[in-house]
């Protein structure tokens, strides 16, 4: 019998454009078997593996349904026309199906890139999508971040977000190997995107040259899955973590400081969050910046690259993370060690009863500003001079005893003409070496330690005149004498 | 990759609307072109949800074959055919859903429109193609020209 098969239009490229085909067949089991025969490719469309007709595939032979009148078996006869018509089904989902559903794919270019971690069943393509999928926000491209997004990059996050507001300073070249000689100058997120765009350009990179803020970070970590800390200070530490705890964001946490470093994954949702651990920030001064420290250059390549790899098992959802766990590392004496936390029910922020609910003043928070309507201190003012007028008054011969309080291996380093060295520690307890009669300059590397031993002196009862270098060497070096080397 | 006038996509919605909080659902009629890569849309058909199961309408839809069969033999006259279909998501997201890529979705060569409607309002119009292995659906691009 000759029959015409009606081929639905989402078919006819399998079928040569063709929307009729006319076959010759006994029933219509008989007459789809020609049409894929004569057209293999159509097979896949109508037939399962298992050589069953695919379960929304309906054949209708002049408008009735071979179901009713004998399935495959259904007789033809002579004009008769078969026609294939798909149903169609659907409906919302859980919010569990949706995330299965809306992971991207992955290129070939993209598959011979991350084969090492595809050929790992812990990771794999779904793995490797997920990642693909994820957005990650890191805070600062320094010492931490430099490794953390150099490595996540090449891992194949989807999309890397990078803030720093700072320059690429020749004294970071020692362990922010993000950055290169050539970029000294440049603004951190351009060396940095430019290298991360080199490691991976599948990954989008967005960039903001700004100070992450009480303003701008919570609608900046909504637009991520993941925040990673690589701040260095305590005001912006604790604006990363209550964002965090705000935004339900997990912060994967670093910090480091001469040879010692930490890291954790503050998760508020999970676990405890950085205010379980330490509720208040230390006293202004008490803990040295590493600028100030100093810090072993490879140590936050360590951190950092363990900042990256507890991010990467977030968004695999690995076990084993650093959730309700500080991790404690020591170079010097190469050991690890690990303290348990735990989530703390009176924390201020994450806590049953939490009285924090919006962003804060940071600075204030850790004292480094006092409070806006504050008592006009009745401290004394610190009297200061710049290197500039200090240089005038040596050379006009006045009668000035300069103190160093930095370091003896600062000293080594770089020191100014005719200076006695009082390391900062042992400035009230030598105090006696310091004569009152004579007017006192006292200078450190950048004019913060000379402060505090200016304030320690007279808390101790000094009673000669103290100045404090504005600035310090450093400033020294700038404005005086450039052969004074900067470090 | 879809292309669609901007009024089809507000007819599609309007639809969804409507029918609010059941799904609706309707074909997609046009032609597939660039040798199966492009399919554009010159027409909607919005076709009754035929879903009985219970009350369930609000969450599933389905489009009878009866639907799909007039709407082929209509257009076929004009040289159009369906090439794809859509459907609501009332207070879901315009992402497909795992009873989607079971049940929805005949062939890889169409498109898979899905409305999010939230509290009455479409929010957002997604198009959605099947892989070829079946496995998952890919969002693809809605052009607007002409």
């Amino acid at each position: 019998m000759a029959v015409t098969i009606i081929i639905p239009t989402a078919l006819r490229q399998f079928a040569g454009g063709l929307s009729e085909i006319e076959v010759e067949a006994q029933t219509a089991g008989e007459a789809l078997e020609r049409l894929t025969t004569e057209h293999a490719e159509l097979r896949r469309h109508l037939y399962t593996d298992e050589n069953r007709l695919r379960n929304f595939v309906n054949v209708y032979v002049n408008d009735e349904d071979i179901r009713h009148s004998g399935g495959a078996g259904t007789p033809l006869k002579d004009g008769d026309s078969v026609m294939i018509v798909p149903s169609i089904a659907g409906g919302a989902a859980t919010e569990d199906e949706v995330k299965a559903v809306e992971l991207p794919s992955l290129s070939n270019d993209e598959i011979a890139r991350y084969s090492r971690h595809l050929i790992m069943p812990e990771v794999g393509m779904e793995g490797q999508r997920r990642l693909k999928a994820a957005s990650v926000l890191m805070i600062g491209t320094g010492g931490l971040g430099a490794p953390a997004g150099m490595y996540l990059a090449a891992a194949g996050v989807g999309r890397l977000g990078i803030l720093d507001f700072d320059v690429v300073d020749e004294s970071n070249l020692q362990r922010q190997i993000i950055h290169g000689t050539k970029d000294v100058g440049r603004p951190k997120i351009e060396s940095a995107r430019d290298r991360l765009h080199d490691i991976n350009p599948h990954v989008q990179l967005d960039t903001y040259e700004e100070r992450l803020t009480s303003e701008n970070a919570l609608r900046l970590f909504k637009e991520y899955d993941i925040v990673v800390d690589g701040t260095d200070n305590f005001p912006t530490r604790y604006l990363v973590n209550d964002a965090c705890v705000l935004t339900g964001r997990p912060n994967v946490y670093g910090s480091i400081f001469r040879f010692e470093g930490q890291a954790s994954v503050f998760w508020a949702e999970r676990g405890a969050c950085y205010r379980c651990l330490y509720p208040e920030p230390p006293p202004p001064g008490l803990v040295p910046s590493c600028a100030e420290g100093g810090v072993l250059g490879v140590l936050p390549g360590i951190v950092g690259a363990i900042q990256a790899s507890e991010t990467i098992k977030l968004i695999l959802g690995a076990e084993g993370s650093l959730v309700n766990r500080l991790l404690l590392f020591d170079a010097w004496r190469m050991r690890f060690r690990e303290l348990k936390l735990r989530k703390d029910p009176a924390c201020p922020v994450c806590g049953e009863h939490a009285t924090i609910k919006e962003l804060i003043d940071y600075e204030e928070f850790c004292g480094l500003r006092p409070p806006a309507q504050g008592v006009q201190s009745e401290e004394r003012k610190l009297e200061e001079i710049t290197a500039a007028r200090l240089k005038e008054r040596l050379d006009r011969g006045d009668d000035l005893q300069v103190i160093d309080v930095r370091e003896p291996n600062e000293y080594e380093i770089a020191r100014l003409p005719g200076t006695k060295l009082i390391p900062l520690g042992q400035v009230t307890s030598r105090m006696s070496e310091i004569d009152p009669a004579r007017e006192t300059v006292v200078h450190c590397k950048g004019g913060v330690r000379s402060a505090r031993a200016i304030a320690a002196l007279t808390e101790a009862g000094f009673t000669g005149k103290l100045v404090n270098l504005k600035g310090g060497i450093a400033a020294w070096s700038d404005e005086v004498d450039p052969s004074v080397p900067k470090y | 990759m879809i292309k669609a006038g901007t009024m089809l996509l507000e007819d599609i919605k309007r639809h969804a609307e409507r029918e609010y909080p059941r799904e609706c659902c309707g074909l997609l009629i046009g032609r597939i072109e660039d040798e199966g890569l492009t399919r554009v849309v010159f027409e909607t058909y919005p076709v009754a949800n035929s879903w009985e199961e219970g009350d369930t309408r609000h969450r599933r839809m389905l489009i009878r074959p009866q639907d799909y069969m007039d709407a082929e033999r209509h257009f076929s006259k004009r040289g159009l055919g369906v090439v794809g279909n859509y459907h609501s998501h009332p207070d879901h997201p315009a992402v497909p859903s795992e009873f989607d890529l079971k049940n929805l979705a005949p062939w890889a060569t169409m498109s898979y429109v899905v409305v999010s409607v939230m509290k009455g309002r479409a929010v957002e119009l997604r198009s959605w193609e099947l892989k070829a292995d079946r496995s998952r659906f890919n969002e693809e691009e809605i052009s607007k020209g002409s």
